[in-house]
Order: C-alpha cells, then sequence, then structure tokens
C-alpha cells in the first residue's frame, strides 16, 4: 500500500488520467490507450506513439523515436536487479515493469526488506502500479467525454504540463538540464523545416549538443 | 495493408509493435548484460541527453502543435500556462504539484475566458 500513498505515485495516477484524456481528445480508442498502458507501462514511449499517430508519423519513424527514447530504462533496469536476485526468466519478466517511477519508489522501499522479501514485495507494488495506471487511464479517457469544455481543456493539458516538470525535477546534472532546453527549443524548429523525422532530429541534435557541452566543460576542468 | 490499416485491430498493432517492443527491448538487454554495463559511461550519459531531448521535444509539441480541444486556446495563453507553470514550480521550491497546479490554473482560465 506505500505505493498508493506516495507522492510519485499520485503524480502517476494524474498524469496517467491526463494521458486517457489526451487519447480521448486525439481520437485514439479507449481499447487501445489503455492497452498501451497496460502492455508497455513507460509514459514517454506511449506519449512518442499517440503524439506521432497524432501528427501523422510514419510508424517506423514513431517506433525508431520510442526505441531511442526508452533507452535510458536500460540503466535504471540494471540499477535495481541487484535488489530482485531471482532466475534469469523472472527477472526479464520482472524488468517489464520497471520505469521511471517502480523505479524510485523501489530504490526508497526495496532496501530496508530481508532480501527473500524483496521480489514478492516488488511485483505486489508493480501489480498495484499496472492496475492503478489503467484504472487512471480508462477515468481520464471517459471524463474527457464528460466534462465541461474548460476542464476537458485542463485535463489534455495535463500531460504536457505534469510530464515537463516531472522531467526538469528528475533532472541530475548538467546534461539533464541542457538536452531539456534544447528540446523545446529544437523541436518547434525541425518541426517546421525537417518533415517526418523531426522528433527524431530533436533528439539527436539537442542531446548531441548538451552532451558536447558537458564533455568540454568535464575537459576544462580536468586542465 | 490497407485493409489492415483500416481494420480495427491497427491501434493494437501499433501499441505491440511501436511501443512495446522498441520499450521492452532495453528492459530485456538490461538483464542480459546487467553485469558489464556503467551507467555513468559517456555512452548512457549521451543515450539520457537524446531521450530527454526528444521526450521534451514531443511534449512541447503537444502544446505548440496541438490536434485537438487545445486547437481552440489561443497561442499565447499555451505558451502562458507551460510559462507559468514553470515559473511557480521554481517560485515553489521545486514543487512539481503546485507548478501543475499553476499551469492549469492559466490553462483552464484561459479556455473558461475564450469559449471555442
Amino acid at each position: 500500500m506505500a505505493g498508493l500513498t506516495s507522492v510519485q505515485g499520485a503524480v502517476l495516477f494524474a498524469s496517467y488520467v491526463g494521458f486517457g484524456g489526451l487519447c480521448a481528445d486525439i481520437g485514439v480508442p479507449l481499447g487501445a490507450a489503455a492497452f498501451s498502458t497496460f502492455l508497455i507501462a513507460a509514459l514517454p514511449s506511449q506519449l512518442l506513439l499517440i503524439g506521432g499517430y497524432a501528427s501523422g508519423s510514419a510508424a517506423l519513424v514513431i517506433a525508431l523515436a520510442v526505441l531511442l527514447s526508452a533507452a535510458r530504462l536500460l540503466p535504471s533496469v540494471v540499477t535495481l536487479l541487484p535488489y530482485l536476485r531471482a532466475r534469469f526468466w523472472t527477472q526479464l519478466f520482472a524488468s517489464h515493469f520497471i520505469a521511471v517511477t517502480v523505479w524510485v519508489e523501489s530504490r526508497r522501499l526495496l532496501p530496508p526488506l530481508p532480501s527473500e522479501g524483496r521480489l514478492p514485495f516488488f511485483f505486489g507494488l508493480v501489480t498495484l502500479f499496472n492496475v492503478s495506471c489503467v484504472t487512471a487511464t480508462v477515468l481520464g479517457f471517459l471524463l474527457s467525454g464528460q466534462l465541461p469544455r474548460s476542464l476537458a481543456i485542463g485535463l489534455t493539458f495535463l500531460t504536457p504540463i505534469s510530464f515537463l516538470l516531472a522531467l526538469t525535477r528528475n533532472s541530475r546534472d548538467l546534461v539533464d538540464y541542457l538536452s531539456l532546453a534544447f528540446g523545446l527549443a529544437l523541436a518547434p524548429i525541425f518541426a517546421e523545416f525537417s518533415g517526418r523525422l523531426d522528433l527524431l532530429w530533436t533528439g539527436l541534435v539537442g542531446g548531441a549538443a548538451a552532451w558536447l557541452i558537458h564533455r568540454l566543460r568535464k575537459q576544462k576542468r580536468a586542465i | 495493408m490497407n485493409a489492415l490499416i483500416n481494420s480495427g485491430f491497427w491501434p493494437y498493432l501499433l501499441v505491440i509493435f511501436v511501443g512495446f517492443l522498441p520499450t521492452d527491448i532495453w528492459r530485456w538487454l538490461a538483464v542480459i548484460f546487467a553485469r558489464r554495463l556503467d551507467e555513468d559511461s559517456e555512452l548512457m550519459i549521451f543515450v539520457r541527453g537524446v531521450a530527454t531531448a526528444m521526450v521534451a521535444g514531443v511534449i512541447i509539441r503537444l502544446v505548440l502543435f496541438p490536434t485537438g480541444d487545445l486547437v481552440s486556446i489561443p497561442l499565447t495563453i499555451r505558451i502562458g500556462a507551460v510559462a507559468g507553470g514553470f515559473f511557480v514550480y521554481f517560485l515553489a521550491r521545486r514543487s512539481t504539484l503546485i507548478g501543475v497546479i499553476a499551469g492549469e490554473a492559466i490553462m483552464i482560465a484561459g479556455a473558461y475566458f475564450n469559449p471555442a
């Protein structure tokens, strides 16, 4: 139950209510919206999928964008595995549920537990998260048709604003802040000039520029 | 192919092949290569940068070039709600909740006073 009472959990729930509302607004079927939350369980991937779908990007381009963005899950899973000692296939199954919020909460809740209790606790936690997030998606989707116009618009706006602020809060280093700023600044420019691959260009150019500045600063410090 | 795109299954296939597989492959690779990876290696930092810029890009695109209800809201209000949310977030010593509430308040007020 600790997962439900956490601020992170509440923000995630609200984000998925917003995601459901956004899906309704864009015209994604309710079943597909709920299915994406159940199966993907990573909001950035889902946003890229829905956002790409909304702007009419080719499926292959969206897949590439999702692939590039989901690479951030790899270090998250790696750092959590020491707390999830089990056979290979069990670990493989457990890894499916790891995304940003599950990672944050597991880092907080798993270490104090005795090691044999961690895996059952983890599976309980992620089941709760998955059920809550699917419920939130359906709730947001259904709400969006019932609310007065101004509130429905507020619901659609919930995903962008909460995600932007969460992205800012989760930033650790200069690279994170710079790539966030570059992404925001470059997206409208590339959307205007680079056609259907704009998202990939935004990521690659913004990320590379942020990384280069980080490298240069590191070298300067080393001298 | 067209028959498939027009069928009700298309969004579900997109979820599986365009959302689920490209996401989960990283989770599986992490389990397979866990021992050989360093979270703070330069490659990982680069990947983090690309991922962050791309997600920031897709979000701001939803605000600047919306497709649904948000279209009826003037651009200045959409940008104002984002900027206001950020401003209050920092003002409230990095409280995501208060920042979101501030941004939402601007957006909902903007929608209320700008009927479609």
